[in-house]
């Protein structure tokens, strides 16, 4: 690992320069000022969606100069586009559009929280993002009065005065779990698998777990860290259950969130966990971000997240529980209209995490597990390097975020009035909303 | 376990030694992978261009705002070391660049990084440059490539990426290790298993055992085109498959003539010399048949009954008549070539045959009598078990071996007749063998990460399993069934 030059943090004055240039940068990208970089972009998350979430995190609106709805993965979401009513039809734009999604649909004494956006962030361990990408995250979800995760990295002390928004993930290394940080949570979220590396665990390489990661998850410095696959002490539904009820003993108010990967099952497993006694069925597709995988897990194994939310959906409702269940989908989730249509496909709202990053400068280059350098992201966001962190600045940052979540917003109510639909919820399984674009499937 | 007989005759310090004699005695089947230098580098990924005016107009402009302040001036916005070399950005070092963008972004005016075309035309639309990327790197290094971010590809399909394999939430192959992986198997048997086994009034077997030889992994070395084969690369084949214990398929005159027989060796024996195959020596357990011809595979059996035969036989159309006669005739090895594309039998994927052969064999109730191979296709660690799901017990593998050891390939690769590679004007066979070895450890761990999200433990469960796999275009039916526009469909 080439670490030879010993990093130090940089001056107010480098801090500057820097940010200043790629603020600049992104910005005139963006705004169609520079010829489009020709080595950015893929099928997925191609040139036009990066630069529109640039431009959506930079001015609050969508772009009317780019693609900002789909990629070119010529499947899934990017096949799919909807029927919308003739123009004459559409809701009026001073007609009210309710966005906001019920997260406990038990009908328990649990706390009934109901976040006004169908969008809350995924979880981003500390270790595997900065310090500064946590904060701003947890401040834009205070702002939207939604929620962000953890991840499997322990909580950072200045996470606890924005708790209200903060989700505490418990995963298969337990890495960071303590009674304070479940009892300050409204929301427990157990991570079985990631849709990344399914069935694999977690990995943080020795170079991302510098002294301060370290001591959060109560590790050796500079020692990778693994966490293992599956829970070892989940062998059966009871034992899943029995997790749950751990949990609801530490704290009785938490709703509690089971995240897990699509395998050909996942229709079973979510039933078994709404009846170990979960709020939120979170799946993660195969598409899904990752601070590092293995190449051969991220697509090759379990199934994208647009063929597991109709699966899981339509079992749900034969099964007669479909009401009881949150379902959440994550994975591969870029643009607001990915959000319609998973929702338009069964889901009720989705989690964010890569387009965060999007939305904050990423340009998708994946050496976020550390790359050649060995120092990690060279953007400042998936990196604990002293210097490197710097570049992402947290007013900056969470500025960028509400201004992305607030183009999101308004695209989402602007599919729902070209719908004629005035609560999301209304858009919930609404498969004949939608067309399947690009013909011979 | 020492007994509590021998324990209590031992004194302590033979009781010591004769532990640690057992614990050095273990051993438990790895492959040793060394990071293993290029020797031909593939191109560039990227070519990175930098105004000289530009730049120069930039230091003087910094120098002029941030006198005194040198940690400001003289900062880069590479991280890698492009731009670190001695006379910085005005000779950027290309081959360092990721790909990351932040100094084309930060300095549009006059920093411009693109894909390299050069990169990007190694190999043919089905071996791509990104899957020659990738065996690069797992022959340089042996291990599982890892990377940050998501999927960056296409949806489904085509060919191999119309399957995703499965997983298990919970279930493990073992409760034991970090991961489980430890202790799965991925060793496999090439030959024939008695369907049933029979024994006399006195408990004796009387019908015939298991006639098989069990290699550490499941693939093969197959032979490369004949336009590039030599002696050797056919001894580089062979001596990496000795340390890795596998099989390699070497043509029968080669091996005779370079004196290469061995246990790992498989001669590959035309019809006209079938009876040449008693001259093969030095633990030679197997040989092919070049291709089907039933009288010349009655004599290959009589002239070494200690042999496994196998058969070779390409997937033209009709394949299925053949497959049914060598099956009838007791051939326990049927060795599948599919053009390097993965095609045959008039333009059908192995996915579809493979599987349809596999079930003709279940059909007739002698899965476990004959071993499936299949060589062409499998050009990325993930075919690997998506071939195996498929019904084969093993695959062959011949162009990413020359993609390891770093042949340049040009044209369009789908067929052996007219492949044209380029090997690197010098380097050590040692070199080679080790490269191969590399990659072999590479897709060996993949496949253990792939079996362990299944919580398999053996390879040997995974043939045919076609349950722990999903096909897109399936999924795809199910999911979108009720959408307009969707074939099957909707309106």
């Amino acid at each position: 690992m080439a670490m030879s030059k010993k990093h130090v943090k940089p001056s107010e004055s480098l801090i500057h320069k820097t940010t200043h240039l790629m603020h600049d940068g992104m910005d005139g990208h963006a705004f169609g000022e520079f010829e489009m970089p020709p080595a950015l972009g893929d099928a997925r998350w191609t040139d036009e969606l990066i630069l529109s979430t640039w431009y959506m995190g930079a001015t609050g609106k969508v772009p009317d100069h780019l693609n900002y709805k789909t990629g070119k993965s010529d499947g899934g979401f990017d096949r799919l586009d909807f029927k919308f009513l003739g123009e004459d039809e559409w809701l009026d734009h001073n007609k009210e559009i309710d966005t906001s999604i019920p997260l406990n649909r038990r009908g328990d004494e649990r706390a009934k929280l109901r976040p006004p956006i169908p969008i809350y962030g995924g979880g981003m361990s500390y270790g595997s993002v900065s310090v500064n990408v946590m904060l701003a995250r947890a401040h834009n979800a205070k702002k939207w009065k939604t929620y962000m995760s953890t991840g499997e990295g322990g909580y950072p002390e200045q996470l606890y005065d924005l708790k209200e928004h903060v989700i505490t993930q418990v995963a298969t290394g337990y890495f960071g779990v303590e009674e304070r940080s479940i009892q300050a949570a409204p929301i427990v979220e157990f991570k079985y698998a990631q849709g990344a590396k399914p069935g694999l665990g977690g990995h943080l390489l020795a170079s991302k777990a510098g002294e301060e990661v370290a001591k959060m998850r109560g590790s050796v410095p500079f020692v990778s860290l693994f966490s293992p696959f599956p829970f070892h002490s989940t062998y059966s539904v009871e034992d899943h259950s029995k997790h749950i009820d751990w949990i609801q003993t530490v704290n009785p108010n938490a709703l509690i969130s089971v995240k897990v990967s699509t395998p050909h099952d996942v229709d079973m497993v979510a039933v078994g966990s709404h009846y170990a006694g979960a709020h939120i069925i979170h799946l993660d597709g195969g598409f899904g971000g990752t601070g590092a995988a293995p190449e051969i897990a991220k697509k090759n194994i379990a199934m994208p997240i647009e063929l597991a939310i109709p699966k899981v959906h339509k079992f749900l409702i034969k099964e007669g529980i479909r009401d009881k269940v949150t379902l959440i989908a994550s994975g591969g989730i870029r643009t607001a209209d990915d959000i319609a249509k998973a929702i338009s496909l069964g889901a009720d709202g989705v989690v964010l995490g890569t387009s965060d990053l999007v939305a904050m400068g990423c340009t998708r280059c994946s050496n976020c597990e550390g790359g050649p350098s060995g120092r990690g992201c060279p953007w400042g966001l998936t990196t604990t390097d002293v210097e490197l962190q710097e570049w992402i600045q947290q007013e900056w940052a969470v500025k960028r975020l509400d201004n992305y979540y607030t183009a999101l917003q308004w695209r989402l109510c602007d599919i729902l009035r070209k719908l004629g639909l005035s609560d999301v919820k209304e858009l919930v399984g609404r498969t004949d909303l939608l067309r399947y674009v690009g013909g011979d499937n | 376990m020492v007994g509590s007989d021998e324990v209590t005759t031992m004194t302590m310090a033979e009781f010591a030694k004769l532990s640690r004699e057992r614990a050095d005695s273990y051993f438990r089947y790895h492959i040793d992978a060394k990071e293993t230098v290029d020797r031909q580098a593939l191109p560039n990924r990227f070519i990175v261009k930098v105004g000289k005016i530009g730049l120069a107009k930039l230091i003087a402009s910094e120098v002029f705002h941030y006198w005194g302040k040198w940690d400001v001036v003289f900062s880069r916005p590479c991280t890698y070391g492009v731009f670190s070399g001695p006379v910085g950005g005005f000779s950027p070092r290309p081959e360092m660049c990721v790909g990351c963008l932040r100094c084309t972004v930060q300095h549009p005016d006059f920093v411009k990084v693109k894909h390299n075309p050069a990169r990007v035309a190694l190999g043919d639309t089905y071996l791509n440059s990104n899957i020659i990327s990738t065996i690069d790197e797992e022959a340089r290094k042996g291990t599982v490539p890892v990377r940050g971010q998501g999927y960056r590809g296409r949806f489904g399909g085509p060919g191999w990426d119309e399957m995703f394999t499965d997983m298990s939430e919970i279930v493990r192959p073992s409760r034991d290790g970090i991961h489980g992986r430890e202790l799965i198997s991925t060793a496999v048997d090439i030959g024939s298993k008695p369907m049933s086994l029979k024994f006399d009034d006195e408990g004796k077997l009387v019908s015939e055992g298991p006639n098989m030889i069990s290699i550490q992994v499941p693939f093969v070395f197959d032979v490369p085109p004949s336009r590039i084969l030599t002696p050797r690369l056919a001894t580089i084949w062979k001596e990496a498959a000795e340390q890795i214990d596998t099989l390699v398929m070497i043509p029968a005159d080669m091996v005779s003539s370079n004196n290469l027989a061995s246990r790992s060796v498989v001669p590959i024996i035309s019809a006209g010399n079938a009876a040449s195959a008693e001259s093969f020596k030095s633990g030679t357990r197997m040989i092919e048949l070049e291709e089907w011809h039933s009288e010349a595979f009655n004599a290959a059996c009589s002239a070494n009954p200690d042999l496994i035969v196998g058969v070779r036989l390409p997937f033209l159309p009709g394949w299925q008549q053949q497959f049914e006669e060598m099956t009838r005739a007791g051939v326990s090895v049927i060795h599948f070539i599919a053009d390097n594309h993965g095609k045959g039998d008039g333009g059908r994927f192995i996915m579809e045959m493979l599987l349809e052969a596999h079930e003709m064999l279940i059909a007739a109730g002698i899965r476990d009598k004959i071993t499936l191979l299949n060589s062409g296709g499998v050009v990325a660690a993930d075919h690997l078990p998506k071939a195996i799901i498929c019904g084969l017990d093993a695959v062959g593998l011949d162009q990413p071996l020359l993609v390891a050891i770093q042949a340049r390939l040009s044209g369009d690769l789908s067929s052996r007749d007219n492949y044209r590679a380029k090997l690197p004007r010098k380097f050590k066979d040692s070199w080679a063998i080790q490269r191969i070895v590399n990659l072999s450890c590479s897709w060996r761990d993949q496949m253990l990460e792939i079996l362990g999200a299944m919580g398999i433990r053996e390879v040997r469960r995974l043939r045919g399993e076609v349950g722990r796999a999903m096909w897109c275009s399936r999924l795809e039916a199910e999911a979108f069934a009720e959408i307009e526009g969707f074939t099957g469909g909707g309106e």
